[in-house]
């Protein structure tokens, strides 16, 4: 325990201030900074056009809850987009993972390939998916004509225009669940896995009653840091849809840049961001909690 | 493990009444239909850049090539600049982060206490912020630090994205790493900073490698921080990518040559060094 007293710190307290100093600087300069000139716009009337910077209170907030395109299409997009993407990443990056966890020919090869999307921007699988999507010139329509679909029109549409970026989202983010869930299904104890092959218990009990609850902590730790990512995601939906048609996909990270840079009421834009701010911030605490009990319980 | 079979769908049943030759059937299967779902998008997008512009729209019918598209995205100046501005970037913020992250892991992992509790819920909390909530503002900061749209501007706030995510891996990398080298090595008359910097940092390097290929990827293929923090002085290349989609009314073919370009150096990086980037994905 350090002492009290800022000068009367000990060798050790000084030397760990030293080792956090400089990214405790750029933090503060460029994130805690920007959060508290982000927090003092939200409270003006700030159009990027007409900055009179008189201070409103809370108007914009009551402006951006109070506006029926916030709370009825982009807070459930947003929550919706969260829980889907999440989902099934992980179901299938666990299927992947169990996949790989067994030794056959090509294996090496299967794990290669999963790693494509790893290093693909977001923006370029968007692009990708888009133009596969496109629906006059795109494969998926062209392949849908060989079985007698008529041609769908995506992105015109909320609904499929919403399938098209979660699949673009599953897509990139399957791969890195597999991968973390192959390293902690491969560092699984052998015992237990053993006792079961004795006493004959079948692949799915052993899958149901071994692996799962054993590898609990690891995909407790993979959703958390997951849910929170895919709360902000930007780049493909802004990409692929542009949160159209006519702000149908809109989630909360592009309800807050088309406020402040296309509306160009930086004010509102500013409300919205802290707002999605405030709300991550419980739901990750609240997450971080119930990681805790998990990792305790399952030692 | 091969002989314990993890169940692949939930029905055992259906397992059961397989033949082992049907079992095998279906995993193979199952194995292409990954290995499709994965590499297909990318080996599109690279078919779409090498067809012509007049044949861009029937991909999957002509027979056409040609490596015009790249002549052309590469006769643009923009297209060069922001390369080297990607590239420039990507690099230099890898260095940094790594530089200013790697005291701050290792000072989460080797002490207890107030400030080390204090230091990691704030990287906790900070991390969760989403990005337009600080990226907007920021617009604001660094056109007052007047470093808007010059390299410094992007550079530090990506330095800034990095250090609460990287001081967590980092920690871990150096929990994996024993402390006693280190205490006996202070016994033996090491400064504080001696045992970390010729003690713990070297048993580091490979969590450390693994972490610079992740991050230069991650600042490679960035967007929506460069999309706000540059202008037309300093083009990066996921922006200038976006750009043709909205602005030249879709050339497909330019547009796929483009990405193809930025996916080239990310995939050299992936593929040298994969066994890091899996090392560097065990959080």
């Amino acid at each position: 325990m350090a002492p009290r007293g800022f000068l009367r710190l000990s060798e050790k307290s000084w030397f760990m201030l030293a080792l956090i100093a400089p990214a405790l600087l750029t933090l503060v300069l460029f994130q805690v900074i920007p959060i508290v000139v982000g927090a003092n716009t939200s409270f003006r009337d700030w159009s990027l056009h007409d900055p009179k910077r008189t201070w409103v209170g809370l108007g914009n907030y009551a402006y951006v809850l109070g506006d029926s395109e916030f709370l009825r299409i982009v807070l459930p997009n947003t929550f919706g987009f969260m829980f889907a993407t999440v989902l099934c990443s992980l179901v299938l990056g666990l299927l992947i993972a169990l996949m790989l966890n067994k030794e056959f020919a090509g294996r090496r090869l299967i794990q290669s390939i999963i790693l494509l999307p790893l290093m693909v921007a977001p923006v370029i699988a968007a692009i990708m998916i888009r133009w596969m999507f496109n629906d006059q010139f795109g494969i998926v329509n062209a392949i849908l004509d060989v079985f007698g679909v008529a041609p769908i029109a995506w992105l015109t549409q909320r609904w499929t225009a919403f399938l098209v970026i979660l699949l673009t989202d599953v897509w990139l983010w399957t791969p890195w669940f597999a991968l973390i869930l192959l390293a902690g299904l491969q560092s699984l104890p052998p015992e237990p896995f053993e006792a079961a092959q004795i006493d004959a218990a079948s692949p799915w009990r052993t899958f149901r009653y071994i692996t799962l609850p054993m590898l609990r902590p690891v995909i407790v730790v993979c959703v958390v840091i997951r849910s929170i990512d895919a709360f902000r995601t930007f780049d493909i939906v802004w990409t692929i849809s542009g949160g159209g048609p006519a702000r149908a996909t809109e989630v909360f990270s592009i309800y807050a840049y088309v406020e402040s840079f296309q509306f160009l009421n930086l004010g509102r834009g500013s409300a919205a961001a802290v707002i999605g701010a405030i709300i991550i911030v419980i739901f990750a605490m609240v997450l971080y909690r119930i990681l805790n009990r998990f990792v305790e319980v399952s030692r | 493990m091969s002989a314990v079979a993890p169940a692949q769908a939930g029905s055992h049943g259906f397992f059961a009444m397989l033949a082992p030759g049907g079992r095998r059937a279906l995993f193979i299967l199952a194995a292409i239909a990954v290995c499709l779902l994965f590499a297909f998008p990318i080996f599109w997008l690279v078919l779409t850049s090498l067809r012509p512009g007049s044949g861009v729209y029937y991909v999957h019918r002509g027979t056409e090539f040609t490596i015009e598209n790249f002549h052309e995205v590469l006769s643009q100046p923009v297209v060069l600049k922001a390369l080297w501005n990607s590239f420039a970037i990507s690099t230099l913020a890898t260095i940094m982060s790594l530089g200013v992250t790697v005291t701050s892991g290792y000072m989460l992992s080797r002490f207890k206490g107030p400030i080390p509790n204090t230091w990691f819920s704030l990287i906790y909390v900070f991390r969760c912020v989403p990005y337009v909530s600080w990226v907007l503002p920021l617009y604001f900061v660094t056109l007052k630090l007047g470093i808007f749209d010059t390299y410094w501007g992007l550079l530090l706030p990506h330095v800034a994205v990095h250090i609460c995510f990287f001081s967590w891996i980092m920690k871990g990398f150096f929990d994996g790493i024993d402390p006693s080298m280190e205490y006996a090595a202070m016994i033996d008359g090491c400064s504080r900073w001696g045992a970390f910097v010729r003690v713990a940092l070297p048993s580091a390097i490979p969590g450390l490698t693994a972490l610079a290929i992740l991050c230069w990827l991650y600042t490679w293929n960035e967007f929506l921080f460069a999309l706000i923090l540059t202008s037309h002085e300093t083009p990066i290349l996921t922006v200038v990518m976006a750009q043709f989609v909205h602005e030249l009314g879709m050339e497909w073919h330019l547009m796929s040559a483009t990405a193809v370009l930025a996916l080239g150096p990310a995939l050299i990086v992936t593929l040298f060094g994969q066994k890091y980037v899996i090392r560097g994905l065990k959080v």
